[in-house]
């Protein structure tokens, strides 16, 4: 009998994972109401009430996701495309807003724009209180907190495209037509895989609409949660959400279908640069900047002031603090460690498998954190080995796996789509096995999209909330747990501190690290040779 | 090969550490657990965290506390403990309002225990099967802006505010979530489905707006956004210590009665640590815990007799408390939830 190959071994180890910590959870609390045989069918057929809420919620993920794309993706362009001068900062600040956590900065909104807000003080009447609070509110401050992961996702993308492509496209028309026929095209599989991110997370908002006095269905799954203490129901609710986001995820890929994104020539080879578009495009990025980080963080700071002490309120915060650095880094490689081998699955597979592979990693993001949650108490909370595991801090990364795994993995599969597959072909021929051809072709030529995964599962997973309250061995905390434990009546002045505590606390590894990064330097300047000939730099 | 086999001692001894971190940690987890109690808290931790540090500080024991955020902010604690049920974490369930804890009764989490801390208790806020005893009330309160709104012009009774003179004028929170979830389906209990179904439909005529939680409630009255608001004692306190335009009305204390809002503590079944549990809710049901609610920002309304009330509250034998029977008023949630759904439009 022949042996399994490596790559059929690592990609089942990856599956088997992702099964067992993506998709039993949420099976498993299926099975409660299918087991008890409580589940009233009835309540899967939404009333008028119910149907105008998802309408709501439709309304509110598809217009954050086009916006925050409309936002982001022209900056992903720029980042990658405009000579910017410290452009490590510059994509640190502008990705820095979707550390805030959405529900302060829709607070810090309330405090501009509300009827005795900054605003209406420095008018002297309330002219903007009506839009303040309102879907289009909601619409405008998800997309200002989301922007920075479509804006990630199309700046690994474009920096993948041959330059060479633009360059020769330039030669017969505008550049402007370059860009819509040849740029955007080949980015869109990585530009559209950022936008399903922020439908998803969008329309998994309610803390957000609720103080924005939106009305959207996602309450209707909370409230049989947190009023009716009915699992079985919250789950049936649960599935009109779910189902919308598959339509989303379906309808998108079958629109972007299987483009042929990648060339025979190698990463980095020179990119057509638009020196042309710098004051244009710095412009929207101060503009962006100000409008997404600098408003808000005044906002907060100027309520921080309010504050008698500082002390009082951070004392106390170190461990929770530790609790989320470590457990976000760790829980973040371990994410990536698996969606990487998914990714690259996905991106390796037949049109049809893909696309439902796709829509699969949607449907296992969308499903609300807290039924991800109540799953994981069920699976792990058994006598022996599995309870020694949920009395314990792992429960956390399992949570970040639980949650995040398909969005990494979406991510990746989309940077990995821009490898030829003539590569590995040529490493195989050369003698190569499987393994090395992955680790000294491939991964080389998608570590920045590993390296942005990362980041993006590190943010999510530093101010995840739903999974973790509800997973966090007694007596430990993240840092988002004290906070929102805190915030219950705190005065506004204290919830501005912790916010702004949280902001300073992931922006500072992610500033160093990007520090870290830059400060390389890229082997054209070392004098090796480049990858343009499809050799891998030593 | 050499190059790989670098990498992969790497790998290993970073996973190594990784592993060692988390387990050290693990470690001290279990370590601790031998003289310790764990309580899940839904009272507000700026309030019952000092009083479980002073727990700590007098007995030597350590308290593995889980706290809770705002109800709209997650799906808060009695769900986990309904979801742990089969293997309980915690020991003791410390909650500010009675809904969850009934329902917690109705889905057998808790054990019954008679503390000898509850004798002084009235006989109304102790369970008669003994699964919770109530102390440390909160009041529902009409707050009102006091630059905008003379003492004595603001409403007096909860029924007022579907007055005219309040039009869009008026806040409250989701009723279908925390205290005002208690407080809806305690005066559908007391004053009947026609009048109150009337009750909110004229509510809602008049403009009321419903936000996400009580403290958003006392930031917009302070702010002076709206000019009135229904919501918690402790609430409008934190603001009136803070310097805010805001005061309170104790409501229809001529009619239904004042809606008084006990803390409840109940005994986990099947929990790790039931002696520790035990001694914990004894301390948490005693005068000197009452006294230290009532002196804080919570300004809780001590329920033993001779244990000084807070500043700014009155005192409960000052006004009549709404006669309610706590069981019936829980039991009515989740059909007013439906009702208030479709008549608010929420």
């Amino acid at each position: 009998m022949q042996r399994p190959s490596s790559r059929t071994v690592v990609i089942s180890i990856a599956l088997v994972l992702f099964v067992a910590c993506c998709l039993l959870p949420i099976a498993y609390l299926l099975i409660i109401p299918l087991g008890s045989g409580t589940i009233a069918y009835g309540d899967l057929r939404l009333d008028a009430r119910q149907q105008g809420l998802l309408r709501n919620t439709t309304l509110l993920g598809a217009g954050t996701a086009l916006l925050a794309t409309g936002i982001g993706a022209p900056l992903g362009l720029a980042l990658a495309r405009v000579p910017f001068t410290r452009k490590t900062l510059l994509r640190v600040a502008l990705a820095a807003p979707v550390l805030l956590p959405p529900y302060i900065m829709a607070l810090s909104w309330t405090y501009l724009g509300g009827t005795r807000g900054f605003v209406a003080t420095l008018v002297g009447s309330d002219v903007i209180a009506e839009w303040t609070y309102s879907l289009p509110a909601a619409i405008a401050v998800l997309s200002l907190v989301f922007y920075p992961l479509s804006m990630l996702a199309a700046e690994v993308a474009i920096r993948r495209i041959d330059g060479r492509l633009e360059e020769a496209a330039s030669l017969v028309a505008p550049p402007h037509l370059a860009l819509r026929r040849i740029t955007l095209p080949l980015a869109a599989p990585g530009v559209l895989a950022g936008a399903l991110v922020i439908f998803v997370l969008a329309v998994s908002e309610f803390s957000v609409p609720g103080l924005l006095r939106v009305r959207v269905y996602t309450t209707e799954v909370f409230t049989a949660f947190a009023a009716l203490y009915d699992f079985g129901r919250a789950v049936l609710l649960a599935i009109p959400l779910l189902v919308l986001c598959l339509v989303i995820a379906t309808i998108a890929v079958t629109i972007v279908g299987e483009r042929h994104v990648s060339t025979n020539r190698g990463l980095d080879t020179g990119a057509a640069v638009l020196a042309d578009w710098r004051r244009p495009a710095g412009a929207a990025a101060l503009a962006t900047l100000a409008l997404a980080l600098a408003l808000p963080l005044l906002v907060l700071v100027r309520e921080a002031l309010g504050a008698e002490s500082l002390r009082g309120i951070v004392e106390g915060s170190g461990r929770a603090i530790a609790n989320s650095l470590l457990f976000a880094c760790i829980g973040a490689t371990a994410v990536v460690g698996v969606a990487v081998w998914l990714g690259y699955a996905r991106a390796r597979a037949r049109a049809r498998v893909g696309q439902l592979a796709d829509v699969l990693f949607v449907f296992a993001f969308a499903v609300p954190s807290t039924i991800v949650g109540v799953g994981l108490i069920g699976l792990w909370n058994r006598p022996g080995l599995l309870g020694a595991v949920y009395g314990s801090d792992a429960m956390f990364v399992l949570a970040y796996l639980a949650r995040f795994v398909p969005v990494a993995a979406l991510a990746i599969a989309a940077v990995t789509r821009y490898v030829p597959v003539s590569h590995e072909e040529a490493a195989a021929v050369s003698g190569a096995g499987w393994l090395r051809t992955m680790t000294h072709i491939v991964l080389p030529q998608v570590r920045l999209g590993i390296l942005i995964a990362w980041v993006i599962a590190f943010v999510l997973a530093f101010g995840e909330l739903g999974v973790s309250i509800l997973v966090a061995p007694p007596g430990e905390a993240t840092l988002p747990i004290r906070i929102y434990t805190l915030i219950a009546n705190a005065p506004p002045s204290h919830v501005a501190i912790l916010a702004l505590l949280q902001t300073a606390v992931v922006l500072t590894p992610l500033g160093i690290l990007a520090s870290l990064i830059s400060r390389r330097p890229s082997p054209r300047a070392q004098g090796l040779p480049n990858e343009a000939d499809g050799r891998v730099a030593r | 090969m050499r190059r790989f086999t670098q990498r992969l001692l790497f790998v290993a001894s970073v996973l190594l550490g990784v592993a060692g971190v988390v387990g050290c940690r693990s470690s001290e987890q279990s370590q601790r657990s031998e003289h310790s109690v764990t309580i899940y808290v839904s009272t507000d931790r700026v309030f019952s965290e000092p009083v479980l540090r002073e727990y700590e500080t007098q007995t030597g024991v350590r308290v593995n506390a889980v706290y809770d955020t705002e109800e709209t902010k997650s799906t808060g604690l009695a769900n986990r403990l309904i979801a742990e049920k089969a293997r309980p974490q915690a020991d003791v369930f410390w909650s500010n309002e009675p809904v969850r804890t009934l329902v917690l009764k109705s889905r057998q989490v808790l054990a019954p225990y008679r503390s000898p801390s509850a004798e002084g208790i009235p006989a109304a806020l102790v369970d008669p099967e003994g699964y919770w005893t109530g102390f440390s009330a909160r009041i529902r309160v009409i707050a009102y802006n006091t630059k905008l709104v003379k003492g004595d012009d603001a409403p007096r009774s909860v029924f007022d505010l579907a007055d005219s003179t309040w039009r869009g004028q008026v806040a409250i929170a989701d009723p279908r979530f925390g205290s005002t979830s208690f407080h809806v389906a305690a005066l559908y209990a007391t004053a009947g489905d026609v009048k109150m179904d009337d009750f909110f439909r004229r509510l809602k005529a008049n403009g009321v707006r419903i936000v996400d939680g009580n403290s958003v409630v006392r930031d917009l009255v302070a702010r002076g956004e709206v000019k009135v608001g229904l919501t918690d004692t402790d609430d409008v306190n934190v603001a009136i210590e803070d310097g805010q335009s805001i005061a309170m009305v104790l409501p229809d204390r001529e009619g239904l009665g004042v809606p008084v809002m006990p803390n409840m503590v109940s005994l986990i079944a099947n929990g790790p640590h039931p002696e520790e549990g035990r001694r914990l809710i004894d301390y948490l049901l005693s005068s000197n815990v009452e006294r230290q609610l009532a002196q804080s920002e919570a300004v809780q309304i001590p329920l033993h007799a001779g244990v000084q009330g807070p500043k700014n509250i009155p005192a409960i034998e000052t006004f009549r408390p709404m006669t309610l029977d706590y069981t019936k008023a829980a039991s009515r949630v989740e059909d007013v939830t439906g009702r208030l759904a479709a008549i608010l439009g929420l």
